[in-house]
């Protein structure tokens, strides 16, 4: 099994290494047909690797901090706040509806919106009660510190942590699933979030974080793979991962090389990368990426 | 005598909701950041006695993004024999920063990192010279 992980590890990294044997300066990493992991390939991950790619995915905060660095106001109009959780009938569709309000309180602790953060929380409350996870939420300690606006950092390690926990849970015991469809669910908001906001503030920094999730966007494939043929929910959202995909086809990221710059600063030492990527996206790659994640994200957001 | 045992309830209330939410040694490490953090996520690292020749033991990935300042802060627990070192590579297995300089012997408590290439790097814990351990590392952004 993980000889298997072994050999597409060693695929990418041949693929870079000869990328770094031309004698261009500028490197171009771009993701070909045949970086695609075959579906009996991926079907055989082991938890380890699932473990990994879980891990990979970025977090909705640091999103939410570029907007906020960015000086973005915040909106309510982003949130996913039409879910009912009581409308969420499936395990399919409490698990990625867990994934997407965990994106928007990340979203709302960090601009500290208490009021909002209250309502998605009793809503994340029923769901994660909904697949059996409940008790690794700390509601009332959350809720308090959310009205306290006092300790945010306690607050996002907490809500971070108690995702990380159920994440843990579900794939200790065999439920899989549901965890690729929370992961599943903060990317979809996440990336539903910076496409939503790069519309109104057209930011190269932001637009570069939306090409760069071409990055990870094979891993998410890859995490929801195993579970493609369950029934048809899995098999349209697995669909739209595709499609995504393929929007991304022609992003192009590359890379120019130089060494790490270390200086030692107030006892700790301070690394500057010198090596750097850039991302190439035409206006109209990306008109296309932010309607198809609104199309899938809106989509998933429904109540049946 | 009514105001002093309310204090105290609610001392306790307090002392209580904190341990049970979170690892003392996990929150100590997420408190002491120092300003302008913000908490990303931790690897909760133990490990036995190893051998000191050996590569690092815990292994991590993590996605980090162009643009932004990563702080890794490094602590160990009290029963700790060695002191918990990072060293990060990149998809290459290019070595882009470690806590420990092998020139001076020096282990660092936290590092600052640049991050100006989007991608998906490795994390390597482990404890100096392979010794055994506890300790957690904590990523925050930097403002």
């Amino acid at each position: 099994m993980k000889g298997k992980v072994a050999i597409i590890l060693f695929a990418v990294l041949s693929v870079c290494f000869s990328c770094r044997n031309s004698s261009d300066k500028t490197k171009q990493f771009i993701f070909p047909e045949a970086d695609s992991v075959p579906l009996e390939e991926s079907e055989k991950l082991s938890a380890e690797a699932i473990e990994e790619i879980s891990k990979n995915i970025s977090s909705p905060v640091e999103i939410a901090n570029l907007l906020q660095m960015m000086e973005v106001p915040f909106s309510a109009d982003y949130l996913a706040s039409t879910i009912d959780a009581n409308k969420q009938e499936t395990a399919f569709d409490k698990a990625i509806s867990l994934g997407i309000l965990g994106a928007d309180l990340g979203y709302l602790n960090m601009y500290e919106q208490t009021a909002s953060s209250i309502d998605i929380l009793s809503s994340i409350k029923k769901l994660a009660e909904g697949i059996n996870v409940g008790q690794f939420f700390d509601f009332e300690t959350i809720k308090r510190l959310s009205l306290n606006r006092s300790d945010l950092d306690s607050l996002l390690f907490l809500s971070i942590d108690s995702y990380t926990q159920i994440d843990e849970y579900l794939r200790d015991n065999a439920r899989g699933q549901l965890s690729a469809l929370m992961i599943i669910g903060v990317w979809i908001e996440g990336q539903y979030l910076a496409t939503q906001v790069v519309k109104e503030y057209p930011d190269p920094v932001l637009k570069d974080r939306i090409g760069e999730q071409k990055i990870i966007l094979n891993d998410l494939i890859m995490l929801a793979n195993p579970y493609c043929k369950i029934d048809l929910e899995y098999s349209e959202l697995c669909n739209s991962l595709q499609i995504i995909k393929e929007k991304y086809r022609d992003v192009r990221i590359s890379y120019t090389l130089g060494e790490p710059i270390s200086v030692e600063k107030d006892g700790g030492l301070v690394v500057t990368q010198t090596e750097t990527s850039k991302v190439e996206m035409t206006d109209e790659q990306l008109k296309e990426i932010i309607d198809i994640t609104e199309q899938i994200r809106n989509k998933l957001i429904v109540n049946k | 005598m009514n105001k002093y045992f309310l204090l105290l309830v609610f001392l306790l209330v307090g002392i209580f909701s904190q341990a049970q939410s979170t690892d003392p040694l996990v929150s100590n490490c997420v408190m002491n950041a120092g300003p302008d953090t913000r908490y990303l996520k931790d690897f909760r690292i133990q490990l036995a006695q190893g051998s000191p020749s050996a590569d690092m033991r815990y292994k991590a990935q993590m996605s980090l993004w162009k643009n932004t300042k990563y702080r890794f802060s490094l602590c160990n627990s009290d029963e700790s024999q060695g002191q918990l070192i990072l060293t990060i590579k990149d998809v290459a297995n290019k070595e882009i920063l470690s806590s420990f300089d092998k020139k001076t012997g020096k282990i660092y408590p936290f590092i600052d990192f640049i991050c100006n290439k989007s991608g998906i790097y490795t994390l390597n814990f482990d404890f100096d010279g392979g010794k055994q351990g506890s300790g957690v590392g904590v990523v925050f952004m930097v403002r």
